[in-house]
């Protein structure tokens, strides 16, 4: 379900542009903010608040590799593959993110934590390798630093499950 | 060090803020501009200067201005969707100094008679779309954009708007498509935007490091730009240098500066990474034709590397160096283009596919002596006869690196390896 | 003569050496079709926008950069030279194809389209003899179901978007869509949706490879084995060209034929793919005889039954004369046989009670232009209309194709007005859609019309129509509270729009008007576009859009109680089809295509019925409660004319051999009128027609010749008052 205050944000957006139909792809975002994905309620709510089809969205937001087709994981990583990362060795880099998270690129992991991608050119060739965790940089990559991140968020996972199995909404949650 | 225009306050801290941008004279051009000149004075005074567009054909920027159509309402797109491999200067622009880029935004909807204008930002840039914001949030709050900006009488709308992942937005017709709510096709040309662009009406469309110029030129004059650069390629423009040098970065340095300076000058590239031999260089980012190491004394201006074979294109400056097999390398560069085309036509679509499966083939040692060749021929059939540009950016490093490094393809087909590179059989091996 | 040549208006220009002058704005592609040259086209379709995606058409042209150029973009210019077959433009169309091909399943022996693709003949004439592509293709399941009615085979399409595009350009329903890019690029709908448009089979046809396929006709036939017959489509009011494809006798499929008057070369779904009833095994073989009162219909033959309808329906007319017959006319049949009906009733029979299921017009024309009552505009001007108000009428679900006229003309500007009870698909792309309460169709009228009086400066300020609406402001009030002050003040806005725009063309459902309340809909309707000078303007016009395939031209030839063929008064005046079907007056009824056991709350015809006759080619309600059943043809199986809603008189050609036993109804109704003692010597529709066409001033001077293969639109002769 997407809420009637993200609605409201896109019809906002709506009249800020010439034309609704421009409101789109900020749509879509705010759908995918609260779906994690665009989901079938995602294309429905900007189909509505735009006054398009479901396919008609659809059809935009599959063009777009940043709209998801499916629910990713908590973290997602994208590692820079192109040219200038290449160069400075992001294969490598991409083969230990793979063993650690243990999926290959392209995978979710079974437990939702983690989406591994591998994408085009981030526009940050001067500090290649480089990876995005959830669209924010991490640069100048390094095995070591490979590492000390991946350590970074299997700890604050494990942080995260602990303090919600302490918590009494955790606990009896739906 | 030559003077800095574009970079010259980027490191300063706090410059992404508004108070701190106008402790550095920032808004000064604005003022100037909308007090002294009238709109078509500014549009003189760009053609004057000999700017140049930095998003990779190089039109002149003043003359792109002259072109556009007099009805109204017209347009500003502000091409921020830098995709190129191996360009990231806008980013650095946006991140760092973002009002730079909204009083150039301004100034140059003034010169265009422009009543709203659109800030296209790369959709994986999303710190950058953050900073960009803010500042055009400022400026609305300052009166910089809004109603009767400084009581000049004029108005002005600015939208920042996010892509979401398509290098072919870059492209100033799909970006319009994009702007518009559609998948990033690229339009039939003519009509051009600056007749028929952004919901019909007359558009201007610039890149991010051209219209972060116009405040300086405004400020200083068209004859202080023209005064760095060459004859033809006029003032400075930020170089993105990456891959095998000691320090890989934006630089900034006027038009001109020989290849060599940027890569070996220890203000700049310091050199190739492990003091290994040069390779090869791709001057303007990945669409544009590799170059040999016997090119590395060419000037970086338009018409050198022109003559040199190549194009300046977006400023993306890769550097290969020896170890480097040229065959793995173009099979990278021509995945990022099958998974960025966009599909609309058959060559692009079907071509690239076509292409990297070839060059896969060719790469693990399963290839034939004729893919060569065959690979030379599905690139004359894309290259010229796709909608758009990007097929024909699909074929540059293929075409031009079998010019250069041909005995590299057939080493791979011969000897089911790679001639150089850690992927290289080893003498021993080679020996059984 | 070269002078003479340039001061023609035309762009010339040689083509493979092969001077030809064309319009300006013609593409190079179109001026070479018109020289004879043939350049491939994929992505290209003459009813769309220029796309240049498939970069199959290319050409060469002096003094243009950059060759080659793609012939479906660029215009023509003055001078131009052209090559459509230099090495260089061989080369590309080589390369084109064997980019399409590398990813296309050679299943061309299973593939419907075998035999008319135009990847298939393209390769054949342009393309590479062999490939040079050894890797991997791209898989996609097989077939997918996109709607029920559709298939979609991934692989066969080459992603020339001319579906996608037909929904987005012509449809504007979205329902086909591009879904991901580049080489994972594919032809969909979003999860879980059907492309459910009343317009899907038009990508279809236009698919121009086997990747969209209809269930329909999946597997049925090989295109080369078709007979290909140019016929009318029988299921609405449009007459849409459609070219019948038959095999051994049966109907495989309907495909457009373009009319750029009627069709714009589209077809709707039911027109494409509703026509079992035509192959139907329960079809009637054979005349069906009642012997005994109460007893079962029986098999019997022509002898027998046309004889025991003579001799019952004279002896109905001796003992209570002629007037206790009554006939009931199709809005299905021909022309020719409508008017055979009327005469066999008015002149073999002697009684006035001629009659169809229709709308109601008052009087047989409308008094303040003297016209029958039928649309004032031609299809095509819909295009020139500068707002198009829709009362009551929803051509998507009752006249498909002149949805997609409306939507072109919302495409050239026109502002669309929805004023209806229910919502309709135009809403969406509406100006304004005005909500009607029920039966409100008639209030509005009302009040549109009464707004439009009150305007200043009205156009054509009728005094009679004035004194009739405003001297009767009980009725405006009874309007205003049915419609609720919201609605009201909305139309009163409409009517101002309407009386200051450039062209309104307003439209409404013919059957409207017999909603409770709605008598005056149509004459409303009529004065509004009357008074505002809507009517014979470019593009501004008003009528009701009829039901079906020859609604206009059941009226035109005489199946009304009040008016002979031509709109010449009956006198007496007959009894009107409710009446003839509740009156114990009548009690014979002769029903012919028709099924009014439909239009009677509890079905029952035989109410006060001493005898009735139908001829019908299923055994409908109507027809199971007859006494005696003749089986007649379907359009498929005979020759004859209709006449469209905007009065284009077109031609039905026989593609079927007529089903064994049955019989054309004009040729029953020929026995029979020779039996009757009136022996007519028409040697077939053609002869009728020509009667017409005699005495008929909107028929004046047809032939079944001058019909040719796109109907002739009829109507402009000044039409005597009486």
């Amino acid at each position: 379900m997407i809420s009637e205050q993200a609605k409201q944000r896109m019809r906002e957006l709506a009249a800020r542009y010439p034309v609704a139909r421009s409101a789109v792809m900020p749509a879509l975002y705010i759908a995918q903010a609260e779906e994690g994905y665009v989901s079938r309620a995602a294309l429905e709510a900007v189909a509505e608040v735009l006054n398009m089809t479901v396919d008609d969205v659809e059809s935009v937001a599959t063009f777009y590799t940043m709209y998801y087709q499916r629910p990713p994981g908590k973290k997602v990583i994208k590692v820079c593959n192109s040219i200038s990362c290449y160069l400075r060795g992001c294969d490598a880099l991409i083969e230990q993110l793979e063993r650690r998270l243990r999926i290959k690129r392209g995978e979710t992991s079974p437990d939702g934590r983690y989406t591994l991608l591998t994408t085009e050119c981030l526009a940050s060739c001067g500090t290649a390798p480089v990876l995005q965790v959830n669209d924010e940089f991490v640069e100048n990559l390094t095995p070591e630093l490979v590492d000390r991140l991946v350590d970074q968020w299997e700890a604050e996972f494990q942080a995260e499950g602990q303090s919600q199995g302490r918590s009494p909404a955790g606990a009896g949650g739906c | 060090m030559p003077e800095l225009i574009i970079t010259k306050h980027i490191d300063v801290p706090g410059i992404d803020r508004l108070s701190v941008y106008r402790q550095y004279g920032g808004y000064e051009a604005l003022e100037k501009a909308l007090r002294e000149y009238q709109p078509e004075e500014i549009v003189e005074l760009v053609k004057k200067s000999g700017l140049r567009g930095r998003g990779g054909a190089g039109f002149p920027t003043g003359m792109k201005w002259g072109f556009l159509a007099k009805n109204e309402p017209r347009y500003l797109c502000c091409n921020c969707d830098e995709s190129e491999p191996g360009t990231f200067k806008d980013r650095m622009l946006m991140e760092k100094n973002p009002h730079q880029l909204v009083e150039g935004v301004i100034i140059t909807s003034y010169a265009c008679r422009v009543s709203t204008a659109f800030i296209y930002v790369r959709g994986e840039l999303a710190y950058a779309a953050r900073q960009v914001q803010r500042a055009v949030d400022e400026a609305y709050a300052a009166g910089y954009i809004g109603k009767n900006i400084l009581g000049s009488g004029y108005s002005l709308d600015v939208i920042v708007h996010r892509g979401a992942g398509a290098y072919i937005c870059g492209e100033e017709s799909a970006l319009m498509e994009s702007l518009e709510g559609r998948r990033g096709y690229p339009r039939l040309k003519p009509p051009f935007p600056a007749a028929v662009g952004l919901y019909g009406g007359p558009t201007v469309i610039n890149n991010c490091e051209t219209l972060s110029t116009v405040p300086a030129i405004v400020r200083n004059g068209a004859d202080w730009y023209a005064s760095f650069g060459t004859e033809k390629s006029k003032g400075t423009r930020i170089f993105c240098l990456s891959g095998h040098v000691k320090k890989p970065g934006n630089y900034e340095l006027p038009l001109g500066t020989p290849l060599r300076t940027l890569i070996y000058d220890e203000q700049y590239g310091g050199g190739i990474l492990g003091d290994k031999k040069l390779k090869a260089v791709i001057p303007g980012g990945s669409s544009t034709f590799i170059l040999g190491a016997d090119k590395v004394d060419t000037p970086l201006d338009f018409e050198s590397v022109a003559a040199a074979g190549s194009m300046l294109g977006s400023g993306g400056v890769i550097v290969m160096h020896e170890d480097t097999c040229i065959v793995d390398a173009v099979l990278r560069m021509t995945e990022f283009y099958r998974d960025e085309s966009c599909g609309k036509c058959t060559p692009c679509r079907e071509g690239t596919y076509w292409l990297v499966q070839l060059l896969e083939r060719i790469e693990h040692g399963h290839g034939k002596m004729s893919d060569i060749d065959l690979l030379l021929d599905i690139c004359d059939n894309i290259s010229g006869k796709s909608f758009c540009p990007l097929g024909d950016a699909a074929t540059s490093s293929i075409t031009s690196s079998i010019k250069l490094f041909r005995e590299e393809y057939e080493y791979h087909v011969r000897e089911g390896c790679c001639m150089v590179g850690p992927k290289a059989r080893k003498p021993a091996a080679a020996a059984l | 003569m070269a002078e003479e040549a340039k001061n023609d208006g035309l762009v010339h220009l040689t083509i493979d050496g092969i001077p030809v002058a064309v319009p300006p704005g013609t593409l190079v592609w179109a001026a070479a079709k018109q020289a004879g040259i043939e350049i491939p086209i994929y992505c290209y379709h003459p009813k769309m926008p220029p796309l240049g995606a498939c970069r199959m058409c290319f050409v060469e042209i002096e003094k243009m950069p950059k060759p080659p150029q793609t012939a479906c973009t660029t215009p023509v210019s003055e001078g131009m030279v052209v090559h459509t077959k230099t090495e260089k433009v061989l080369k590309a169309r080589r390369g084109t194809l064997e980019f399409l091909l590398i990813n296309h399943p050679l299943d061309c022996p299973i593939c419907d389209k075998g035999g008319e693709c135009d990847l298939q003949d393209f390769t054949l004439r342009h393309g590479p003899g062999a490939t040079r592509f050894d890797l991997r293709k791209r898989h996609y399941p097989k077939p997918i179901p996109v709607s029920d009615r559709m298939l979609l085979d991934r692989e066969r399409c080459i992603l020339c978007q001319r579906c996608t595009r037909f929904c987005s350009e012509i449809s504007m329903d979205n329902g086909l869509v591009m879904i991901n890019r580049g080489y994972r690029m594919e032809v969909g709908t979003a999860p879980g949706e059907a492309f459910d448009s009343i317009f899907s089979g038009n990508t279809v046809e236009i698919c121009p490879v086997g990747a969209l396929t209809s269930a329909k006709y999946r597997f049925k036939a090989r295109p080369w084995e078709l007979k290909r017959i140019p016929s009318i489509c029988n299921n609405c009011s449009v007459g849409c060209n459609v070219r019948i494809d038959v095999r051994v006798d049966k109907i495989m499929r309907q495909m457009s034929r373009c009319n750029d008057d009627i069709d714009d070369g589209w077809l709707c779904d039911r027109g494409r793919w509703d026509f079992d009833y035509v192959n139907d095994v329960q079809r009637l073989r054979t005349p069906l005889v009642r012997r005994q009162p109460g007893g079962a219909l029986e098999p019997a033959g022509w002898g027998e039954a046309l004889g025991l309808i003579a001799e019952r329906l004279r002896a109905v007319k001796e003992r209570y004369g002629a007037a206790a017959i009554g006939g009931i006319g199709s809005t299905r049949t021909t022309n020719e046989e409508a008017y055979l009906f009327q005469k066999l009733l008015r002149e073999a029979l002697g009684t006035p009670n001629v009659d169809h299921h229709h709308g109601f017009f008052p009087g047989l024309r409308d008094p303040l232009t003297g016209r029958p009552w039928m649309l004032t505009t031609a299809i095509a001007d819909f295009e020139r209309a500068s707002h198009i108000v829709l009362v009551a009428s929803d051509p998507y679900e009752r006249q498909p194709i002149l949805n997609l006229r409306i939507k072109k003309a919302l495409k050239a500007g026109a502002r669309i007005y929805v004023v209806n009870e229910s919502s309709t698909e135009l809403d969406r792309l509406a100006t304004r859609v005005i909500r009607l309460p029920q039966h409100g169709a008639g209030a509005a009228a009302r009040l549109l019309l009464e707004a439009a009086l009150r305007q200043e400066n009205l156009r054509n300020p009728r005094e009679e129509v004035r004194a009739r609406v405003l001297g009767t402001f009980q009725e405006t009030r009874q309007a205003e509270a049915l419609c609720g002050a919201e609605t009201t003040a909305a139309l009163r806005e409409l009517a101002r729009e309407i009386a200051a725009a450039p062209a309104a063309l307003i439209l409404y459902d013919e059957m409207a008007t017999l909603a409770p309340g709605c008598a005056n809909l149509a004459p409303d309707l009529q004065a509004l576009a009357v008074v505002t000078g809507n009517i014979d303007r470019p593009g501004a016009g008003v009528g009701p859009l009829f039901e079906d395939a020859n609604s206009l031209g059941a009226r035109d030839m005489g199946l009304l109680p009040d008016s002979l063929p031509g709109y010449r008064p009956a006198s007496p005046a007959g009894l009107s089809y409710q009446e003839m079907l509740t009156s114990d007056a009548v009690k014979a009824l002769y029903i012919m295509g028709a099924n009014p056991a439909r239009h009677l709350a509890d079905g029952n015809l035989r109410r006060g019925k001493e005898f009735i006759v139908v001829q019908e080619i299923l055994l409908t309600e109507t027809a199971q409660q007859a006494d005696v059943v003749l089986p007649a043809l379907t359009y498929a199986e005979k020759d004859g004319s209709m006449t469209n809603v905007d009065h284009h008189v077109q031609a039905i050609r026989r593609a079927l051999r007529p089903l064994p036993g049955a019989r054309a109804d004009w040729e029953i109704l020929m026995d029979l009128a020779a039996l009757l003692g009136h022996p007519w010597s028409y040697e077939g529709p053609e002869d009728v027609l020509l009667e017409i066409a005699a005495q008929h001033p909107l028929y004046q001077g047809l032939t079944w010749e001058s019909l040719g293969l796109q109907g002739v639109r009829t109507g402009e002769v000044e039409v005597a008052h009486a």
